[in-house]
Parts: structure tokens; C-alpha cells; sequence
């Protein structure tokens, strides 16, 4: 049964392309803004201020209602897979793109290339134009310095230091399944090692010292940040904000192996009731002006809009080592691979 | 109290079995109507939830139920945590209940409020100050003593769901001992029994049913739970998280409505047990209403023991609320006790608000609905039908009965389309953001569906203490049957349709497990975004939140006490307190 949700996103993928070339000029009839109105809602994959303050400001910038709903990754694509006949949503912003891709296998987003999209490096595009980057983040670990000491242990600085027992019940990271960021960590470990079965055999001696596995992908963070966990795996950026928000014992560490990371996307969905005011979010989302909004509520990714702001508290992509980050695989992987970890290790009793 | 319900409803049927005439018109509408509403707002789903659970994925679940050893484990992890909470909680219950009724002491009054606080709350509300109060880097635990407990898992889940509900125990044994006959006592004394001896032999053999019912209600309470498994269960997963991971997670509605389905069987059986089986094994209406009243406990020892155990619970559930109170206006409380209103902010502009405004709205207008639909079951039930009183009754409890996340999938399954057979849509799509209203309908349905049971109990047990003689004075004076009740019946049963409406509203504020399946970007309920708010580890905003909706629950409860003031209504019996032991 698990192959059905495929199949139908390959026939669906496969209608798209065949309908790909009748949309684009559609697109084009949407050229004058003055003429937007109505109300688009979005799904947030960020923090929830960060949603609130780009949701606020395009309202401001175009007078267009924007409504949204923060959501983890997995979330987004169940509730946009349960409405595929009538979206709840017309665009997904931030996130990891993986999620994007596993939403594009499903037939879930409608390719839209925006007239801004030119300004972002290519790296950062879909070269379908499924959904284009708007920020960058690097996974890291977010320690909490007086557990740490209590326990004695030195701050985690290459992924295996997870597996010291004296960590057992002191790590913390999200579901799979739910959380995009944690699955960046599961495909990291996949890459990292070689295989799935080899990653999963990670996750699997990790399991032993994880206390939860959460919803959201920004919540070991927090855990960490009020001691209930020595360790939480989180984009760097998302401990960076806890620190300034008073949960002062935190500190950021890479993996010396190399780490994961994310491109946060934006998209179009499929089916979207409100298509140019849609469009135009994406266009204005993708704008250095859009992107500077970040730093501004705590949110300190790297932007993908080169002329966007810079700021010291991001990090500086150049000093921290990564992994070969394959987008297009992690996408194609995603739910055979949730499905194994959550029959595999989530459920299974620690040793 | 719910004890001696059946008693009294079978003589009240037996009654009724006495009058021949044949049901008048309007009573055939009304029933045809009921029928129709609760096929429609509880039957529907869950033959939906049962076709899909029957689905390929649903039965790969069903076939590994008993084969994998992950799912028997979730199977038993969720038994376990249903007898623990199950037996602390009534124990608990029957420790506040047995301190209130036969021990002298002042503030008794305030203790009756403090063990009703747990309802008016939403369901986070206790498990993220337990958490900041005993978790690792608890303000108690390690800041005070030094300790660094793991919570997240089945501790802290015993611990935060039996604190939860054990209200619903208190208030059940409460009334039992209440109707305890005194004499009973009185003459086991009189033969030279100690007070021991007494409560040894006399009294506790009286309360085994009660105990029997209250064990199982919260044993159904805690397996249908939702909320406080996603948020400290840790690695103890139970079949209500379990089927929630499968919906939102993996899609997988298939797998999600088997687990759910596993998840209705026990609370079903358990439903029927309670209210069929359990209720007739009654010992206390043998003697009838009590006379006298019961003896007090005075030896010093006792006392001292009794108190103290219940001065040490109370002291936990006054500092867990005054955790939720002050997490709200302090940075980050335990690690930065900065007054600071940034979370008050937060929670009262943009979606907060919203939330706010809406949750209040949709319950309010459901309230209404759940009290006139819950009153007109039990009035066809107690006055009107001659047969299928027991089906009827039966079909209207069942919205309590169904566990909240199985209920919650089954809406989603059921409503998020336009509902009709074969191309004739016969309803529009009611729940899910492309649904007319932004879903909010179903959302009401939903509330509807929960709380009308509180209404119907209600009216049952007070029409049964209504003589038939005075509809029957009516009747023969010409009225009809609609007249019958709106004048006579009506406001005879005011003060129980009070308490249902306020329960129905304190419930519908609160509820989640059924609401998560549901909620739309049109719709934002409070306490959906408590949970958010709660598991991005925001507990401030979450405080701020709970706050609020505490104070809006007992807001509109003093309200409505007020409106629908009556002087027949004893002190403290309006409210909550009358209608709570339905749960």
C-alpha cells in the first residue's frame, strides 16, 4: 500500500508535465499587481514569529490578506495530500526542501518559475522550478553547557560523541516522520555512512540516548535550552535564537565529519484558489527586502538573496564542513525511509 | 451519584410501560429528528473509521496488532498506563471525597474548588508545569533538592493524567458517600464495632461499585488521551499517539484509523460495563435516601493521616496553578524569573487572538445545541418512548463513550467531503480548510457530539424525579406534548440543564484529541495552539494561553450561573459539580 501514494504521484507527475506548458502563460496574465486581492494562506515550515512577521508584511506590502499555519514538514504534506481536491493552502514557505520534493513526487506543488528566481544562486533553485531557496541552514548540535559539565562530559564535536553512554536519555531530536529537520538528520547519516541500512544503524545506536523524539524539528532545542536534555540536534540558526531569547547555557557545535543542511523553500501548491496573489508571494518572498526580515524576528539562516543582510550571528557556511547533500535523492527516499525508521528504531525498546 | 441512576430509571420506565396512548406526532418528528442528528453527528464517522481501518493498510495494522513486537508493546504500554492512572486516580478522588464528607475542617469549601480546577483547564496545562517544577532541571527537583528525574515517558505520564482526572472520581464517590445511609454505621456501632471495623466492613463493601466505576471511567480517560502522550510520553508510545504519528506524520489514514479502532474496542466495553452492569450492582438505594447525617471522623490519628494526604495533593494541584499563573509573566521561568509580558503579547495579538475569539464563538454556539439536544434525548427517553429507551440512550451517550482521537479521525474521514449518494451531494464539505466556514462546522459538530451526553445525563436523572402526574395534570388540560414540555417539563429541569450547559462549554474549550484532526488555517482553536506552542518548547506562550482560557471558562460559567439563576438551585450544586461524575 505504501507504493500507491507513489504511484499516483508518478501518474500525477507525469499529467503535470504534459499540463506544465499550458500553465506557464497563464502565469503571465498576472502581470499587473494592482490587480491582486483576495486572501492566500500559507504553510509555514519556519518559526512561528518568523511566519507571522512575512505573513504581515506582504499583507502590508500588497494589501493581499495572508493567513498561515505554522507545520512541521511530514504535516504539510499529509494535510496537502488529505486536500489535494480542494488546497487548504496556496503556498509553502520555509522548511527543508526535502519535504518539497517529497511534496512535488506526490503531486502536490505546481512548478512556478518567478521572475525574481533569477537573483538566487543556482544551487539554491529546483531546476524544475518546483520551489526555489530562500534561506540556508546548517544542522549542528545545541548543547546545554551546565548539564554538559554536570555530567562531564566535553561539548559533542563529531557525531559519534552521541553514542557515549554517559549521554543515555541526554539527546534529543524530532520524528522523521513529522520534522523535516530531523529528517536532514537521518539523510546525513545516510550520506555520511554510505547507505540507508548503515545510516539507520546510526540512528539505531543513537536511539539508546534519545529521551523523545518530537513533533517539531525546533523543539530539542528548547529541551536542551531548559536542561532537560544535555544534547538537542537542531539547524544552527534555531539554537542561535534560543540563546538570545534567555536560554543563556546554550552553545552551538558542528560535527567534525561533516553535517547536513537545509535549503528552506518556497513553493506553489497545486490547485491554489488564489494563484496570482500566490505567485506574487513567491516573487516577493524570494526579494532581498523579504528575505532581511528574518534577522529581524531572531531567525539568523544564511539568505539565499545575495543582496539580502548579512549578519555575525549567522553562520558562516565557509567553517563548518558538510555532507554531499543530494536534495533530488533525499526527496525520492523520504517515505520508504520514515516508514523504516519509525518500524525500526522509534518504536523499539531501548537496550 | 451515577450509581443510583438506573435504579431510579427502571422504575421510571416501568412507569411508563403503563400508558397506552400512542405516540403523538410531534413526539415522532422529534425522535425521527434525534435519530437523524446523532446518525449524522457520531453514527457516520464511525462507520467510516471502521471501512477504512478495513482497509489494506488498516488490516496490515490489525494482522501485526498481535504478531510485531512494536505494536504489542505500544498494546500494553497503553493498558498499563490506563490501571495506573486508573487506580491513583480513583484513589485519589476517594481520598478528597471521603476528607470532604466525613471530616471536619475548615476550608473545606476551597478543597471541593480545588478538586474541580482540573476540569475548567485545558490539557497541557499541568503536564508542562509538572515538567518545569519536576523535570530534570525542575525548579523542585534540581533546583531545590538537587535531583534530575526523567520524566517524559509512563512517570510523568501517571503522574499528569491521574492529576488530571481524578476530579471526575472525586465528584463520582463523592456523591456516593454522600447517599451513604448513616444507620447502617449506627447500628454496626451499637453492636460494639470500631470505627475501623466499620469502615472496614461497612462502608468500603457499599463503595466497590463506585470504585469499579471510577476505575474504569479513568481508564478510558487516560487510553483516549492524546495531549500529554505527544508531550512527555518520551519513548512510551500509546495507541492514541501512535495512530497520530500514522495521520499527520505518514498519511497513512488506513493504519491510523486500525489503531484508533483498537483504541475504541476497551472503551466501548468498558462504556457498557460501567453503565449497564456496574451501575445495577447497587447497594446503596436499598435503603433509600439517607437520614441523618454521617458520622465525622474524629480520631486524631486518622484525621492527621487523612489531611495530610490530602493537604499534600492539594498543595501539588495549588502549585502546579500557580506555576501555569506566573510561567505566563516571567522570561523563561526557572532559568530567567524576569517579569516580563512579551509572552501576554505574544498570545493576545494576531493568531492568539484569533484563536481566542473563535474557540470562545464556536463553543458558545455549541453549548446551546449540545444542552437542547442532550435535554430532548432525555425527554423522549424518561417520558415519551415505550420501547428503545435503552438504544436510544445508548446512541446519545456514545459521543462521550467514542475516545476523542478515534472520534476526531472519523470526522476528518467523514466531513472533509461533500457528503451524499452516488452524484447527489446532499451536504457540502464540513470539515478541513476548503470546507464551507473554513471547517468550523464540523469543529461545532464536534463539540456538539462531546457534550450533549453531559446534558442528557443530566436531564435523565432530574425528569425521573419529576411525577409523571404533573404532565399527565397537563395533558389532561388540553396541552399538547410540545406544550407539555416547553411549560411544565422545562423549567422544572432548568437547574440540570444549567449544570449540562456549563460542563458542555467547559469541555468543549478544553477538548483536543478530537479537535487536532480537524483545525484549519480559517479556524485556530486555543487549545490546538497551546499544543504548538508546548511541543516548539514555548512554555510561556503555552502558560499565557492556559491562563486565558481558564479565566474565559470561568468567566462564561459564572455567566451563565448568573443568567440562568434559580433560587431552587442549592448553593454550589449549579455549575460543574452536579453534572461532573457524567464524565
Amino acid at each position: 500500500m505504501k507504493r500507491i501514494p507513489a504511484l499516483v504521484g508518478a501518474t500525477a507527475m507525469s499529467l503535470l508535465l504534459l499540463t506544465g506548458c499550458a500553465v506557464t502563460p497563464t502565469a503571465d496574465d498576472s502581470e499587473q499587481p494592482d490587480e491582486l486581492g483576495g486572501s492566500i494562506t500559507i504553510a509555514c515550515g519556519a518559526m512561528e514569529d518568523w511566519c507571522q512577521a512575512m505573513t504581515s508584511a506582504f499583507t502590508a506590502e500588497t494589501g493581499v490578506k495572508a493567513d498561515f499555519v505554522r507545520l512541521s514538514s511530514g504535516e504539510t504534506v499529509a494535510r496537502l495530500d488529505a486536500a489535494r481536491d480542494a488546497p487548504e493552502f496556496d503556498v509553502w514557505h520555509g522548511g527543508p526542501v526535502d519535504g518539497f520534493g517529497a511534496a512535488r513526487d506526490a503531486g502536490l506543488l505546481e512548478a512556478y518559475e518567478s521572475p525574481n528566481a533569477a537573483a538566487i544562486p543556482e544551487k539554491y533553485r529546483d531546476p524544475d522550478h518546483y520551489w526555489t531557496g530562500v534561506y540556508v541552514g546548517a544542522l549542528g548540535f545545541c548543547s546545554n553547557q551546565r548539564v554538559l559539565d554536570e555530567l562531564g562530559v566535553d561539548v559533542p564535536t563529531s557525531w559519534d560523541d552521541l553514542l557515549d553512554p554517559r549521554l543515555k536519555g541526554q539527546v534529543s531530536t524530532a520524528h522523521p516522520s513529522t520534522s523535516g529537520t530531523a529528517f536532514t538528520t537521518l539523510w546525513t547519516q545516510v550520506t555520511r555512512l554510505g547507505g540507508e541500512d548503515e545510516g539507520l544503524e546510526f540512528m539505531k545506536k543513537m536511539h539508546n540516548n534519545v529521551l523523545q523524539y518530537s513533533k517539531s524539528g525546533t523543539a530539542p532545542g528548547q529541551i536542551a535550552g531548559r536542561g532537560e536534555v544535555a544534547v538537542g540536534i537542531v539547524f544552527s540558526h534555531d539554537c542561535v535564537k534560543y540563546q538570545e531569547e534567555g536560554l543563556s547555557d546554550l552553545v552551538v557545535s558542528f560535527p567534525k565529519e561533516g553535517t547536513g543542511y537545509e535549503i528552506g523553500g518556497v513553493a506553489l501548491v497545486k490547485g491554489s484558489k488564489n494563484k496570482p496573489a500566490a505567485q506574487a508571494y513567491i516573487d516577493w518572498a524570494l526579494t532581498a527586502e523579504a528575505q532581511s526580515i528574518g534577522p529581524t524576528v531572531g531567525s539568523y539562516q544564511v539568505l539565499t538573496n545575495p543582496d539580502a543582510v548579512r549578519d555575525e550571528r549567522m553562520v558562516s557556511l565557509d567553517e563548518v564542513k558538510f555532507v554531499d547533500y543530494d536534495f533530488v535523492a533525499a526527496a525520492a527516499a523520504k517515505p520508504e525511509l520514515t516508514a523504516r525508521f519509525d518500524a525500526e528504531i522509534a518504536a523499539q525498546p531501548k537496550e | 451519584m451515577t450509581t443510583d441512576i438506573p435504579t431510579m430509571r427502571r422504575s421510571g420506565w416501568s412507569l411508563l410501560r403503563r400508558r397506552e396512548t400512542p405516540l403523538d406526532l410531534p413526539t415522532r418528528i422529534a425522535v425521527a429528528l434525534v435519530v437523524l442528528v446523532l446518525g449524522l453527528l457520531i453514527v457516520l464517522p464511525l462507520i467510516n473509521i471502521l471501512s477504512s481501518a478495513a482497509s489494506a493498510d488498516g488490516l496490515k495494522v490489525f494482522a501485526s496488532m498481535f504478531t510485531s513486537g512494536v505494536n504489542l508493546q505500544i498494546v500494553q504500554n497503553t493498558v498499563v498506563l490506563g490501571v495506573l492512572v486508573g487506580v491513583i486516580g480513583t484513589a485519589i478522588g476517594f481520598l478528597f471525597a471521603y476528607v470532604q464528607v466525613r471530616l471536619d475542617f475548615r476550608g473545606k469549601k476551597l478543597l471541593h474548588l480545588l478538586a474541580l480546577l482540573p476540569i475548567v483547564s485545558p490539557p497541557f496545562a499541568v503536564a508542562t508545569a509538572v515538567i518545569t517544577l519536576f523535570g530534570r532541571s525542575g525548579i523542585v527537583s534540581h533546583e531545590l533538592l538537587g535531583l534530575s528525574p526523567t520524566l517524559y515517558g509512563l512517570p510523568g505520564l501517571t503522574i499528569v493524567l491521574s492529576l488530571s482526572f481524578f476530579p471526575a472520581a472525586y465528584m463520582n464517590m463523592l456523591g456516593l458517600l454522600r447517599s451513604l445511609d448513616p444507620s447502617l454505621d449506627e447500628a454496626a456501632a451499637s453492636i460494639g464495632a470500631s470505627k475501623w471495623r466499620i469502615f472496614r466492613t461497612v462502608t468500603l463493601p457499599m463503595l466497590v461499585p463506585g470504585f469499579a466505576s471510577s476505575f474504569l471511567l479513568l481508564f478510558v480517560e487516560a487510553i483516549a488521551d492524546l495531549a500529554n502522550p505527544l508531550v512527555i510520553g518520551g519513548d512510551f508510545t500509546v495507541l492514541s499517539s501512535r495512530a497520530y504519528i500514522a495521520i499527520t506524520g505518514e498519511y497513512n489514514v488506513g493504519a491510523g484509523a486500525a489503531y484508533s479502532i483498537v483504541l475504541l474496542l476497551p472503551a466501548l466495553a468498558v462504556f457498557l460495563v460501567q453503565r449497564y452492569w456496574a451501575g445495577r450492582k447497587n447497594v446503596v438505594s436499598v435503603t433509600g435516601k439517607p437520614a441523618g447525617r454521617p458520622d465525622t471522623v474524629t480520631f486524631l490519628p486518622a484525621r492527621i493521616l487523612l489531611l495530610t494526604g490530602v493537604g499534600l495533593i492539594a498543595l501539588l494541584i495549588v502549585t502546579i496553578y500557580a506555576t501555569v499563573v506566573l510561567g505566563g509573566f516571567v522570561k523563561i521561568l526557572g532559568i530567567n524569573n524576569a517579569f516580563d509580558l512579551s509572552h501576554y503579547r505574544y498570545v493576545l495579538s494576531g493568531i492568539g487572538s484569533d484563536a481566542m475569539i473563535t474557540t470562545t464563538t464556536l463553543a458558545l454556539i455549541a453549548t446551546p445545541i449540545a444542552g437542547v439536544l442532550g435535554l430532548v434525548v432525555a425527554w423522549l427517553i424518561v417520558r415519551k418512548l415505550r420501547s428503545g429507551q435503552g438504544a436510544l440512550d445508548f446512541l446519545g451517550m456514545l459521543g462521550l463513550a467514542v475516545p476523542g482521537t478515534v472520534l476526531g479521525i472519523g470526522y476528518a474521514l467523514t466531513f472533509n467531503s461533500p457528503l451524499g449518494f452516488g452524484n447527489v451531494a446532499l451536504l457540502p464539505a464540513l470539515a478541513g480548510g476548503g470546507a464551507v466556514f473554513g471547517g468550523a462546522v464540523a469543529i461545532v459538530m464536534v463539540y456538539v457530539i462531546r457534550s450533549s451526553p453531559s446534558g442528557q445525563r443530566a436531564g435523565v436523572a432530574s425528569l425521573q424525579q419529576i411525577d409523571m402526574a404533573i404532565d399527565e395534570a397537563s395533558a389532561s388540560l388540553g396541552a399538547s406534548g410540545m406544550t407539555t414540555f416547553r411549560k411544565v417539563t422545562l423549567p422544572l429541569i432548568r437547574p440540570a440543564l444549567l449544570a449540562g450547559l456549563t460542563y458542555a462549554f467547559a469541555r468543549s474549550m478544553t477538548t483536543l484529541s478530537p479537535i487536532i484532526f480537524i483545525t484549519t488555517p480559517q479556524t485556530k482553536i486555543m487549545t490546538s495552539q497551546i499544543l504548538s506552542e508546548v511541543d516548539a518548547g514555548r512554555f510561556g506562550n503555552a502558560f499565557a494561553y492556559c491562563t486565558i482560557l481558564i479565566v474565559i471558562v470561568m468567566s462564561v460559567i459564572g455567566l451563565l450561573n448568573l443568567f440562568v439563576r434559580d433560587s431552587s438551585v442549592p448553593r454550589g450544586a449549579a455549575g460543574l459539580s452536579s453534572s461532573t461524575t457524567l464524565e
